[in-house]
């Protein structure tokens, strides 16, 4: 084994994320094509409602929307182009913020989505699968039940509802911390320690109201999993031949971790799905709100593009959670299932 | 067959726990708007009152009733819920038995089907779709919530029928000439019942949240009252930083004790017909 059957079962995951990512934008093509009450028309007219304003931009609007969907041509040309597009990170022109283009819109709000739900997300895992374990090692005590009674509860609230919560509770009841934006109005990004501060003070709600809410699903799924490992074959064994607890439970708790590790990739989707809700509620310049703004005003090409790199990036951390895994678990690389 | 399934329930605690808190929000969620005749969206000069005598949950800024409003939204969410998760099990039994049964292409296919769209993120999906949708009722937004929730599903019920069909009694089937639909339904179905319904419960679930979320973003039905549309108007309206908690706090608390009650009732149905689980 070794270093050709890690290649090769990186390959395999490689060319399973790019027919994925395939098929995801093919969804995100054929969408406004296949639904009845075609949105693009609902654009134009829209677009023409507001033409007196500025006639020349809209029809500068008008003629690049045509052409971007390619609404001319044949069906499978337009569907060659997206692609090759997509694929090449071109997604088009947005109508709201005419003429600026659909990427350059999103990059720049990419980082406060990503410094917001990565960190939250790996922070919530780490507290998460300690507390199930610790549970599991006191199986049946009142710390178990404890656990389990929080988490299940922790588990069910919906992140931007406990954002709400903390929002009211925190910014306005007592008044401690800021309660929307990623810093204040008025302040002008820059790399100095006062900003940094700043940044950080609104940094603190959104993050945890994530890592609160998604602490508990982590923790119930440990929990579980240590509890089986426990029942298996070779933590009886090891109690038979008198191995300390400790030792026995430091090996279940490993092997437990692992379909963690599985579980962490998937849940990345779900945890950006939570975020960009959060980021609704506290007013967070990142992806989710860009998608909100998208979305009131129906600009299509906006709204597709964020799809577009979202889900490209919930497919770049599956592939490396995919990687991490490959590394830890050596069973996976040889003749794993897809 | 169907009582000893059932018995065993009753003496577990937590199942016991879980249940009469859903009860209670189903009989809320039925008989609340039969006993509490206020209309929902009737708008009254009583704008953003707290909770009183008149108005048991208060006012929002239309002057709306909030109590009016959760009876209403806690009957559609568990409607949503319901209508989601029975198309998401329709799914999921049909690919996944299938799979199953018919192996070799067909497995492929449908198994690449199933990974594909367990790793694109459902809710992604449904915001896409409803973002297309001018109009969207209760129904649709149940539709376009349970066509995404059922591949972990599907893959689960495959596993178990492909150790399923090495049993004997399988093969006596086979013999006897059954076709696959009659092979599924008779002998297959039938032991993959108690897991199903255990997803069936957790599916509402994730339907009741799907519609918190999508609605939340302004995607939810387009007419109607509904525990999330609850939550959007509170968002849109500023409830939060106004300290209008009366608004916000009663759909929240109502989506986590109708998802929380969901989700024990599984992990007790978990424990009770997985013995490993079971507490000495």
């Amino acid at each position: 084994m070794g270093s050709k059957s890690m290649l090769k079962y990186l390959l395999r995951r490689f060319i399973f994320l790019l027919v994925t990512y395939i098929v995801a934008t093919t969804i995100v093509f054929i969408l406004p094509r296949a639904i009845p009450g075609n949105p693009l028309a609902q654009l134009l007219s829209n677009l023409s409602r507001v033409a007196q304003a500025n006639p020349e931009a809209i029809r500068a609007a008008e003629r690049n929307l045509m052409e971007e969907f390619g609404l001319g041509k044949p069906l499978y040309i337009q569907y060659i182009e997206f692609i090759g597009k997509a694929l090449r990170g071109d997604l088009g022109t947005s109508i709201t913020y005419y003429p600026r283009k659909v990427i350059d819109l999103i990059i720049p709000v990419i980082p406060w989505t990503l410094a917001l739900l990565l960190p939250a997300t790996i922070v919530a895992w780490i507290l998460g699968n300690s507390l199930g374990a610790w549970a599991a090692y006191r199986r049946n005590t009142w710390i178990d039940k404890g656990v389990l009674t929080a988490s299940l509860i922790l588990s069910q609230i919906p992140y931007y509802w406990l954002g709400m919560i903390f929002i009211f509770f925190f910014g306005v009841k007592l008044n401690w911390l800021p309660v929307q934006g990623a810093y204040s109005q008025g302040t002008i990004p820059s790399l100095s320690w006062s900003f940094f501060i700043d940044v950080a003070k609104h940094y603190i709600l959104p993050f945890l109201s994530i890592v609160v809410s998604a602490m508990g699903g982590w923790a119930i799924g440990m929990r579980l999993m240590v509890i089986y490992e426990l029942g298996s074959d070779y933590a009886m064994f090891s109690e038979y031949l008198g191995m300390k607890d400790r030792r026995i439970f430091r090996y279940v708790f490993r092997n437990s971790l692992l379909p963690q590790i599985t579980g962490l990739a998937l849940s990345l989707g779900g945890a950006l799905g939570g975020a960009l809700i959060t980021e609704i509620v506290f007013n967070y310049p990142g992806t989710g709100y860009l998608l909100f703004r998208a979305l009131t005003t129906l600009d299509y090409p906006l709204i597709q593009g964020i799809f577009v790199i979202l889900i490209a990036s919930i497919y770049i951390a599956n592939f490396v959670v995919d990687f991490l895994y490959a590394l830890i678990d050596p069973r996976i690389r040889i003749g794993q299932e897809a | 067959m169907f009582s000893a399934m059932i018995r065993p329930l009753f003496k577990n605690k937590k199942f016991i726990i879980g249940f009469s808190i859903f009860l209670l929000f189903l009989f809320l969620g039925i008989f609340g708007p039969v006993f509490y005749r206020v209309d929902p969206t009737e708008m009254t000069w009583d704008v953003e009152q707290p909770p009183s005598l008149t108005h048991p949950l208060g006012t929002d800024t239309y002057g709306r009733d909030i109590l009016a409003q959760l009876l209403h939204g806690i009957r559609s969410s568990l409607y949503i819920g319901f209508l989601a998760a029975i198309i998401s099990l329709v799914i999921g039994t049909i690919i996944g038995s299938f799979s199953a049964v018919k192996g070799g292409i067909v497995d492929d296919t449908l198994m690449a089907l199933t990974n594909i769209v367990l790793t694109t993120p459902s809710i992604l999906i449904a915001i896409l779709i409803a973002s297309y949708l001018k109009v969207r009722s209760i129904e649709m937004v149940a539709v376009i919530l349970g066509l995404f929730q059922w591949p972990w599903f599907a893959r689960a019920i495959r596993a178990q029928l492909m150790s399923v069909m090495s049993r004997e009694y399988v093969y006596l089937s086979v013999m006897a000439g059954y076709s696959d639909l009659r092979l599924v339904i008779e002998d297959l179905i039938p032991t993959i019942a108690t897991y199903a319904f255990m997803s069936f419960v957790l599916f509402i679930n994730g339907g009741i949240m799907g519609e918190a979320g999508l609605s939340l973003i302004g995607l939810g039905p387009t007419q109607g009252i509904s525990l999330g549309l609850m939550l959007q108007w509170a968002v849109l309206m500023e409830a939060v930083r106004r300290g209008l908690w009366w608004w916000f706090v009663p759909p929240g608390v109502a989506i986590v004790a109708l998802t929380s009650s969901l989700l024990v009732i599984s992990t007790a149905m978990d424990e009770v017909f997985n013995p490993r689980l079971r507490e000495e």
